[in-house]
């Protein structure tokens, strides 16, 4: 049998991706198309007063203009239905929620003509105050994301007595934390052609985190059956959480492409998707510790403020990482939420944990200082085995040996203890480190493989690959379980007729599609009535059948509910910081991460170290701001919203423990795409700490700050 | 957006004569800048003249011992001149600190010259702008202001300048040569960009139709003590929060010439003149830095977010001066 699994694989779709071969949803030519370009509000509250879209409609090319008095037909969704970012539907009326709203479409035969025609769009407002400020805002107690049964659990609760815990522990810390809004800014904007073949039947070119969703929510309201919508989604420019449902430019697109009996593009341009197509909520955090004084955890309070839209109700959930990483008999957990005049907040990267573990790493390393404990063994001292709100042991934990590691690696031995006590030259030196967490999540998918003559396997499903890798290794666990090499297997996935599997969010991916992959792999052998591939081929030229073919699914067992799944993990690093001229530079890091067996080590640590850089631009630079007087976001390119440069990002060495984890499924993996974000901007907030004897409490840590 | 002609001048006088008949024309060279602003419509001009295969494309040593760069040399051929690396090394470094290299591949001297402000309020049509549409107001003196002007501002436009290169040629005391259609004149750099004022609507004194052709460093024999230092919010790819080019001549111990140019701060490249005299005689010592990066900020006003602005370029002064002081290079 030839060992794949584990091994080092460039991705399969690199080569198309750099020679431009692979196509992206915006880049479909089909014969007729249209473009369609974004009207939105300069205002962040109040209503349409007028809309005078004459001179557009005049402009040359021009074709059509839709607006909230011309509404191409859209159908309300069903009761309960949540798969949508925004719950009001696109030019629903004339009211305006937030600056960037979308309050017209224009349609034109080249995009110069739209976006012109846009800009003659003439919308009269009667305008109220916005409220865009957090800490102006009112707050009650935050609803649970999804329902009780979800991961996600609602982020208020209580065990054991607060109080009484907390008053005779020889160490207390309390503190507040916040973090501003981020964008996802992925580097491929939101985009989509949409193709209407007849009245029931339109096909959707579209990137999206999850093909079967997106079609299922077209197909509701557009009020067409479900076969009726394809999704395309082959490729995808990144998404972080923002490319998981429809948002209202796509809903726009696809009904107005029905109207006008045309194919449709439509692109969100930077500016617009700074307001209306997501980001993560600025969160306020108070974290109260008390201790003993060899360090064990009596008590922790975490209570987290963040923001939500008029048009979506979206708790980004601080608090629900906290019972997971340390063992307390006591802990208070609320979570409230306040309604600004924003776009709607969603996913983004670790919601929840990663703004959550901002706050309780810091406090962490805040009371290791108040004990002079090291922080390391803080951590090791209040590690749990079990999950302390589900009541489950953790499977295949392996958290110590993260810390333990990671310290060993990075020569945490070496580290002068007090603040400001090393340097390198006039630089003051920090060393950080924090716990690194996330859930394990794992749903039913299906997959397809098709054995052909020509001695290719063939596996499908509808699953996509967000860049992270997913092609590689559904094409990785099929050579291994068929024993052909790569190159012999063929993936296709992202597209809605499929085999259903699954979606590309909550870092499920792989552990959720792989398991069928190695399924439908086993069953096409058995059908082959073979050992493996090369048999298999040899038995297919005999017979002269046309191929062998075998679908098989892969769902949670029941006796994986016997354990809590999570991964775990530990990041330690440098930071330099020039204090007279304030200026920061992270100079190492060293990651030690968990996630159950390795499929690929050259894509997992890819994901890490994407992880590690978004969480540094979180740390040092990312924030979205809003015109308090106007509500309208004062970021408009990729220029003014700053993510990190190649010159901020020193070299990332990522290890992993790689134990399967069998208990969760039958390939011994955890997902990897949002772990490596958790716990990073405190470990960055941390060394700064120890190199300047600054505790900065609210990100980004720009000049300001360490002045 | 308007439709536009786009016409390639045939010449310098040609280009100048089509510009100055029709105020709605507008240069273009490397575009790097002018063809973003004409997506997001805060320009519409009548034509593009299309100067970049004029000419102007030569660096040439003067017969006072400076340099003569054409308006059209890119800034990446402007930074990696030989002349310019090795004799006004501070040039070079504020260059290289700008932009990508893609974009400084693209972009020249003379449009970098020409940039505007990347303040938001005035990038977005959604806001008003006296600058962009004089008499309407400024929503960033009230708004999100950490990025704008401490230094010379006025109450109708606090935007500041973005160009690195600009603070390097103030430092230098770089002439322009500009033509229109009576012919060239030369304009001191310092007196090329202008303080909002009353008129924030214009950048520069620029006579309508008017091209820059050349730019004149005169030699400066201290140049190698040259400094450029620029803080910002990532490390490379962000306009400065605050930048600072410094050039010293001592002689024994006592300081004969002084340049200290602020960016960042004000709607145009700063020349902290009064500090420069105030070192003049002085001893190089950080002390006399400091008390010279006090008196450069003295007139400093802050607004609700840029506040830091006014401590981060005190010491970015000190830092300067104190590199410059032992014979320039990195800070």
């Amino acid at each position: 049998m030839n060992q794949i699994i584990g091994t080092s694989v460039s991705r399969k779709d690199g080569r198309v991706k750099v020679t431009g071969e692979a196509t992206y949803g915006a880049e479909h030519q089909i014969p007729g198309l249209v473009h369609g370009y974004l009207v939105t509000a300069t205002i962040a509250n109040g209503r349409i007063h007028n809309i005078d879209t004459k001179e557009a409609e005049d402009n040359p090319g021009v074709i059509a203009v839709f607006t909230h008095r011309n509404q191409p037909k859209i159908f309300q969704p069903s009761n309960g239905f949540f798969g949508l970012y925004e719950s009001r539907l696109p030019l629903a009326d004339d009211l305006i929620h937030y600056a960037g709203q979308i309050v017209g479409l224009v349609v034109a035969n080249t995009l110069e003509r739209a976006r012109d025609a846009a800009h003659l769009v003439k919308v009269q407002y009667q305008t109220e105050q916005p409220q865009v400020e957090a800490q102006k805002a009112t707050y009650q107690k935050a609803p649970s994301l999804f329902g009780e049964d979800f991961e996600f659990q609602e982020g208020t609760f209580e065990t054991g007595d607060f109080s009484i815990a907390s008053s005779d522990a020889a160490a207390k810390t309390e503190a507040t934390y916040t973090t501003e809004i981020e964008i996802h800014a992925p580097m491929e904007p939101h985009a989509l052609v949409a193709h209407w073949e007849n009245q029931d039947s339109v096909t959707v070119y579209e990137p999206t985190q999850w093909v079967k969703g997106s079609q299922r929510t077209y197909a509701e309201l557009l009020g067409i059956p479900v076969e009726g919508v394809r999704i395309i989604s082959p490729y995808i420019g990144g998404a972080f959480g923002s490319k998981a449902f429809p948002w209202p430019h796509g809903i726009l697109c696809v009904a107005a492409a029905r109207e006008i009996q045309r194919p449709l593009k439509v692109v969100v341009s930077r500016r617009q998707m700074t307001a209306n197509t997501g980001h993560r909520s600025q969160t306020e955090q108070t974290m109260r510790l008390a201790a003993n004084k060899d360090g064990k955890l009596k008590a922790i309070e975490h209570t987290a403020k963040t923001c939500t839209s008029p048009v979506k109700n979206f708790p980004e959930p601080c608090t629900g990482i906290t019972p997971v990483l340390y063992a307390t008999p006591n802990m208070r957990l609320k979570q409230e939420i306040a309604v600004l005049n924003v776009g709607a907040p969603t996913f983004m990267r670790a919601p929840g944990e990663n703004p959550g573990m901002f706050a309780l790493e810091s406090a962490m390393d805040e009371l290791a200082w108040e004990l002079n404990i090291d922080p390391v063994e803080l951590r090791l001292r209040n590690e749990t085995k079990e999950h302390q709100r589900k009541k489950l042991p953790f499977s295949a934990k392996h958290f110590a040996e993260c810390l333990k590691t990671g310290a060993e690696k990075f020569g945490w031995s070496q580290r002068q203890m007090q603040p400001r006590s090393q340097k390198q030259g006039d630089l003051l030196v920090g060393w950080g480190m924090a716990s690194s967490a996330f859930p394990a999540l794992r749903s039913s998918a299906e997959a397809q493989v098709r054995l052909l003559p020509d001695g290719t396997a063939h596996v499908l499903t509808s699953a996509n690959d967000m860049g992270t890798g997913a092609y590689t290794v559904v094409a990785m666990t099929a050579a291994e379980t068929l024993g052909l090499p790569v190159a012999k297997v063929k993936v296709e996935l992202g597209d809605s007729v499929l085999p259903n599997g699954g979606m590309a969010g909550g870092s499920q991916m792989t552990a959720t599609l792989t398991p069928a992959v190695l399924a439908a792999c086993q069953k096409v052998l058995e059908t082959a009535n073979a050992q493996n591939a090369p048999e298999a081929f040899a038995n297919l030229r005999e017979s002269g059948r046309a191929a062998y073919e075998a679908t098989a699914s892969s769902a949670p067992s029941e006796e994986s509910k016997k354990f809590a799944f999570n991964s775990w993990g530990a990041h330690f690093c440098e930071v330099t910081v020039d204090e007279e001229i304030a200026r920061l530079r992270v100079t190492r890091w060293v990651s030690v991460i968990n996630i159950g067996r390795v499929l690929n080590s050259k894509t997992a640590a890819s994901q890490i170290r994407g992880a590690v850089i978004m969480g540094i631009g979180q740390a040092l630079m990312e924030e979205c701001h809003f015109d308090p007087n106007t509500g309208y976001p004062v970021v408009y390119d990729l220029a003014t919203y700053h993510y990190p440069a190649h010159a901020d990002i020193p070299r990332i060495e990522v290890n992993f423990v790689g134990e399967p984890d069998f208990n969760f499924n039958p390939m011994g993996v955890r997902g990897v795409g949002e772990i490596g974000i958790t716990g990073v901007s405190a470990a960055v907030s941390n060394a700064v700490y120890h190199a300047t004897g600054k505790r900065i409490r609210s990100l980004p840590i720009t000049p300001d700050k360490l002045l | 957006m308007k439709n536009f002609a786009y016409v390639r001048p045939n010449s310098v006088e040609d280009a100048v004569s089509r510009a100055t008949s029709d105020r709605d024309a507008l240069f273009i060279a490397g575009g790097t800048n002018l063809v973003d602003r004409l997506k997001v419509f805060l320009d519409e001009p009548s034509q593009l003249l299309d100067v970049s295969r004029l000419a102007m494309k030569q660096i040439a040593t003067t017969n006072e011992g400076g340099l003569k760069i054409g308006a059209l040399v890119t800034n990446t051929a402007l930074a990696n001149n030989i002349d310019v690396r090795n004799n006004y090394p501070l040039l070079s470094r504020a260059i290289l600190a700008g932009a990508s290299q893609q974009i400084r591949n693209m972009a020249t001297v003379g449009g970098n010259l020409m940039q505007r402000t990347r303040c938001p309020y005035y990038y977005d049509t959604a806001f008003p702008c006296n600058k962009r549409q004089p008499d309407t107001g400024c929503p960033a003196a009230t708004g999100i202001n950490r990025i704008h002007a401490i230094l010379g501002s006025s109450d109708r436009c606090v935007a500041v300048n973005p160009s690195d290169m600009s603070v390097a040629m103030v430092a230098l005391d770089a002439t322009l040569e500009v033509q229109g259609v009576e012919g060239k004149r030369e304009i001191p750099f310092v007196d090329f960009h202008r303080l909002p004022g009353n008129t924030p609507e214009r950048d520069t004194n620029l006579e309508p139709g008017e091209l820059i052709t050349a730019v004149i460093l005169p030699p400066v024999s201290f140049a190698q003590s040259g400094v450029y230092l620029k803080l910002r919010d990532r490390a490379s790819y962000a306009f400065a929060l605050v930048s600072v080019a410094t050039a010293l001549e001592v002689s024994g111990e006592q300081i004969k010439n002084a340049r200290i140019a602020l960016g960042g701060v004000a709607h145009k490249p700063w020349r902290a003149t009064e500090a420069e005299e105030f070192l003049i005689g002085k001893a190089a010592n950080k002390s006399n830095f400091e008390q010279a990066a006090e008196i450069a900020l003295k007139d400093a006003q802050a607004l609700a977010h840029n506040g830091f602005k006014i401590e981060l370029s005190k010491r970015a002064i000190r830092r300067a001066l104190a590199v410059s002081a032992q014979g320039g290079g990195e800070a």
